[in-house]
């Protein structure tokens, strides 16, 4: 009898588990619709069925207070406490309720209460604190993790994570950094998450977050830490320098996941500095990896480096490579050829070396083509047209070809020039190298000459970076053309020049645009040089002035191809568009 | 202005400027799309030509045949004769850039004026034509950002600047603040004003005007939470548009009623972009529904805003739908009349950047010159230039 008893109940209680299950759907449902008294109802009477219903009750808490009835929650809330103890998930719903019902007592008294029963747990304290710091009494909340601080005795590692999110809620960022820092001496997995969290302090107070967790006693994680955050707000060399100082104790398997962590983090930046300090860090940790991945991280942070302008350490690297009898082919080859790009980078008497390494060098292929091509524009960029042209004697390739143009054009060999542009096409290495080129066609051919050395010296000039020089070369060449044979084209680009210099080269550079505007034509120098002189103009805070040049170039070269960029540059200067 | 012009937006200034001046002009609706029939003269070919238009000329036998044309079909030429004086709602310190009809009347060079909160409440709209209005949440919530956007400078001042004019100008709060421009905005319209509201504006001003006397404005906004009986208390014979609108009562979700059909800020209720379709009206029957919706498009994709569209089920009686999704339960653009006056609502905060995020870059309508979505905001500038006659609608 009383096993069918027994029976009889289960099967009732497995036939209502449905009914529950239906009544807090219908709950959700409503409460989701925005029917609080309905969803309410819905959540107390699964309650009558089953009073430790955890997601009725939080359904409550959700709903209560918005029909002002939270009080009706706790006598609910302490009846499942009763019959589940252990359950934290209700201990800290009845905390939250005598926070929001205003009973600090009760408050203190229950979470009291339920430190005594789990002495070692840290969860009481957690939980006390942030009901208190959702009333937004912040010193007491601060005060209840320091008291669990001390009780529970696990020194400065206790609650640090707690404690560091309430400080930074509050915006005491530099005593968030201090927690941060204990809380990643006690789980250095913590790392990113402070990194992240602490990656928001306000530009004024970093500084002092910096210097809290960089003191004399600062651990090597600690350092890190700081290290990271100077590297998100931009100072890659400070953060580089603070990172450097946590790699002092022995090696480690630790030290070698940072320094990786840390290489990618200083990739994200994308500036000069962020490329070098990833450099720095893979070279570092080539010392900690076994090959051939070491070879490896060597060359990519060789690359780095140079991206970043460490030549200095680029070299190093590169020596060491180089002498390194391990290290697989295609790291040898690398670093040979970076190292070329350093000779040439450097210029010089260094452009020798370059020279002889690369005629005895083991690379082949796009690599040397690529630097043979370099170093000749390095020996154009010094005026060594001859050696340049011996560099690309046996090149046939388009790049080769366009600045075999080059130098022709440096010689003052037009017509060769033409040739060379033509043949190497539209396609020859970068689209502005390919645009350059186009824009020197259309003023040479504007020229009727095969040979023109002064313009050819001018045009050298300017290549070897004396812009000034250019400016009065390209002047004196224009005076000697006619005014249908180019003059305009060369004071055009004499005027290009000068605005670029800026400064006091801006009257010189409106002079000539004006000169060449003036003297109109059915060209495409005069529009151009009218959309310059406004773009200067512009630059000069001359609007209207410049409005006046830009209508010009409109209404008297309708069918110009400047005139959909000067419709543009009218709109900035009206302000009828953004400025990009 | 079919896909042969070359700038439709600045169309629009050209034709505006022309009636400013004081020369006669016409509006040819349906027309190749929606022209403008300008008189020739070589100050209008010279602005044309500045602004990248493109004019055809006609003589008078061409303009004969045009007019019979029109008079075949469903079209209408409608006389432009006074350029609006143009009003746009914006506090003193809002970002340039950030507003779509501001950056439609400075590409066509319509000229406009800034007014905001004191100039409302003092009547300084009698000064105007036209108005719009566009980011403002009239229910005093800071677009219910304050919570989402805590701690950015951006909010920090929207905030600031919101409570010291309520300050100044005498009310407790910024909730009463908007509530009271609100309801200067519909004494404008009712007194013969043209209101086109894009984006929150729209709703929230519907939802400002039925709240007279009711706490719809969330803790952070007025101190107070919102009364929880507001939905059943608010009176939308006052509203513009809407009718029936439940409040959103959560101050973490940026969204305010469910007005809006697409809730853009409202997690699982977001719904995703379509397009919309504009209606076909009788040009001769319905000239100002016919106005609102010359375009060379007539399916438009869809741009997302706080307030994006209309549910359908919201709309007053007698709202003239202007363009919806087919098949979806919401619309897109709307028009009726208030007293003396029309309104217009356009959801969406800018059309030519569909996802809009705070922060993005500025749109430059320069890229964007034949943007239908820009053209319908300039329709709406030029109608009230259109000559008073009979309406049936």
């Amino acid at each position: 009898m009383r096993r069918s008893l027994r029976a009889g109940l289960a099967a009732l209680a497995l036939a209502t588990t449905p009914a529950f299950a239906q009544a807090i759907g219908q709950g959700f449902e409503l409460e989701r619709g925005g029917r609080n008294a309905e969803a309410a109802a819905a959540y107390l009477s699964t309650l009558r069925a089953d009073p430790a219903n955890l997601p009725a009750l939080l359904g409550l808490e959700r709903v209560l207070p918005a029909l002002g009835r939270l009080p009706e929650l706790l006598p609910l809330v302490q009846r499942a406490r009763e019959r589940v103890p252990e359950n934290g998930s209700l201990r800290s719903l009845e905390l939250r309720v005598y926070a929001g019902m205003n009973e600090p007592d009760s408050l203190t008294a229950a979470a009291r209460r339920w430190a005594a029963a789990l002495p070692r747990s840290e969860a009481p304290y957690r939980e006390w604190a942030l009901a208190l710091a959702d009333r937004r009494e912040f010193d007491d909340a601060r005060q209840v993790l320091l008291l669990g601080r001390r009780s529970l005795g696990g020194g400065a590692t206790t609650l640090a994570i707690e404690l560091a999110e309430l400080e930074q809620r509050v915006e005491n960022w530099e005593a968030a950094a201090r927690e941060w820092g204990h809380a990643v001496v006690a789980a250095p997995e913590l790392l990113p998450n402070a990194a992240s969290q602490l990656a928001e302090t306000p530009a004024p107070q970093r500084a002092r977050v910096t210097v809290a967790l960089t003191s004399p006693d600062a651990t090597p994680r600690t350092q890190r830490l700081a290290a990271e955050l100077l590297l998100g707000w931009g100072q890659a060399a400070e953060g580089w320098r603070v990172f450097e100082q946590s790699l002092a104790g022995a090696p480690s398997s630790e030290t070698a996941t940072a320094l990786r962590r840390y290489a990618d983090l200083a990739a994200q930046l994308g500036t000069p500095a962020g490329h070098r300090v990833r450099g720095l860090a893979l070279t570092r940790w080539a010392d900690l990896v076994p090959s051939p991945l070491a070879e490896r991280a060597r060359a990519e942070g060789v690359r780095e480096l140079l991206e970043g302008g460490d030549r200095v350490a680029a070299r190093a690297a590169l020596e060491r490579l180089a002498a390194d009898s391990l290290a697989p082919a295609d790291a040898k080859s690398m670093a040979e050829a970076a190292l070329i790009e350093v000779l040439i980078a450097d210029g010089g008497a260094q452009l020798e070396a370059a020279e002889r390494r690369l005629g005895s060098s083991i690379l082949g292929g796009d690599d040397e083509s690529r630097l043979r091509l370099a170093l000749a524009r390095a020996r154009v960029a010094r005026g060594e047209l001859d050696r340049a042209a011996l560099l690309l004697r046996d090149d046939s390739s388009v790049a080769a070809l366009a600045e075999r143009g080059w130098i022709a054009l440096y010689r003052g060999d037009l017509r060769g020039a033409t040739d060379a542009f033509r043949a190497a096409g539209p396609y020859a290495g970068e689209r502005a190298a390919a645009t350059d080129r186009t824009a020197m066609l259309a003023l040479v051919q504007q020229i009727r000459a095969d040979t023109l050395p002064d313009l050819g010296a001018g045009l050298l000039t300017l290549a070897r970076g004396d812009s000034a020089g250019a400016v009065t070369t390209l002047r004196q060449v224009a005076g000697r053309l006619a005014p249908d044979g180019g003059r305009s084209d060369v004071l055009l680009l004499a005027g290009q020049v000068a605005a670029r210099l800026g400064g006091l080269q801006d009257s010189t550079a409106a002079r000539l645009f004006e000169q060449v505007a003036r003297a109109g034509g059915s060209g495409a120098a005069a529009p151009a040089a009218e959309l310059e002189w406004a773009r200067l103009l512009v630059r000069q805070g001359r609007a209207a002035e410049a409005i006046q040049r830009l209508e010009h170039l409109i209404l008297s070269y309708p069918g110009s191809a400047f005139v959909p960029e000067a419709r543009r540059e009218l709109d900035r200067a009206r302000g009828a568009v953004p400025r990009s | 202005m079919d896909d042969t012009q070359s700038d439709h937006l600045k169309a629009y200034g050209l034709a505006y400027r022309v009636v400013h001046e004081g020369v006669k002009a016409e509006w040819l609706l349906n027309y190749q799309g929606g022209a403008f029939l300008l008189p020739d003269g070589d100050a209008i070919r010279r602005e044309a030509a500045l602004n990248g238009v493109r004019a055809e000329p006609v003589d008078g036998g061409r303009v004969t045949s045009i007019r019979g044309e029109i008079e075949a079909n469903n079209m209408d030429a409608v006389p432009l004769e006074k350029a609006p004086k143009v009003a746009v709602y914006a506090p003193p310190n809002a970002a340039p850039w950030d507003d779509a009809v501001t950056m439609a009347l400075q590409y066509a060079g319509i000229p406009f004026t800034k007014i905001w909160d004191p100039e409302v409440l003092s009547g300084g709209l009698r000064d105007f034509d036209w108005l719009h209005l566009h980011h403002e949440d009239f229910t005093g919530q800071y677009s219910k950002f304050f919570l989402i956007y805590s701690g950015m400078p951006w909010l920090a001042d929207m905030v600031q600047h919101n409570a010291d004019t309520a300050r100044r100008l005498g009310f407790a709060t910024v909730p009463d603040l908007k509530k009271a421009v609100a309801r200067g905005i519909r004494d404008y319209v009712a007194n013969g004003g043209f209101l086109f509201a894009m984006c929150t504006a729209t709703e929230t001003i519907d939802l400002a005007l039925a709240a007279h006397g009711v706490d719809i404005a969330a803790t952070f906004a007025d101190g107070t939470p919102i009364d929880p009986q507001a939905d059943s208390k608010l009176d939308w014979s006052q509203a513009f548009a809407f009718t029936g609108g439940k409040l959103e009562p959560n101050p973490l979700v940026a969204t305010f009623s469910d007005i809006d059909g697409h809730q853009v800020n409202a997690g699982p209720r977001r719904q995703p972009l379509g397009a919309f379709k504009l209606f076909n009206f009788s040009a001769k029957i319905d000239p100002v529904p016919t106005m609102l919706v010359q375009s060379h498009r007539q399916v438009i994709p869809d741009f997302y805003g706080l307030t994006t569209s209309f549910m359908r089920t919201r709309l007053k009686p007698g709202v003239t739908i202007l363009a919806d999704e087919e098949g979806a339960p919401w619309v897109k653009y709307i028009h009726g009349d208030l007293g003396k006056g029309t309104w217009t609502f356009f959801g969406g905060h800018d059309p030519e950047d569909p996802q809009h995020q705070i922060g993005d870059p500025p749109t430059d309508l320069s890229l964007h010159p034949h943007s239908p979505g820009y053209r319908l905001i300039l329709n709406n500038v030029l109608f009230p230039a259109a000559k008073k006659r009979e309406l049936k609608t």
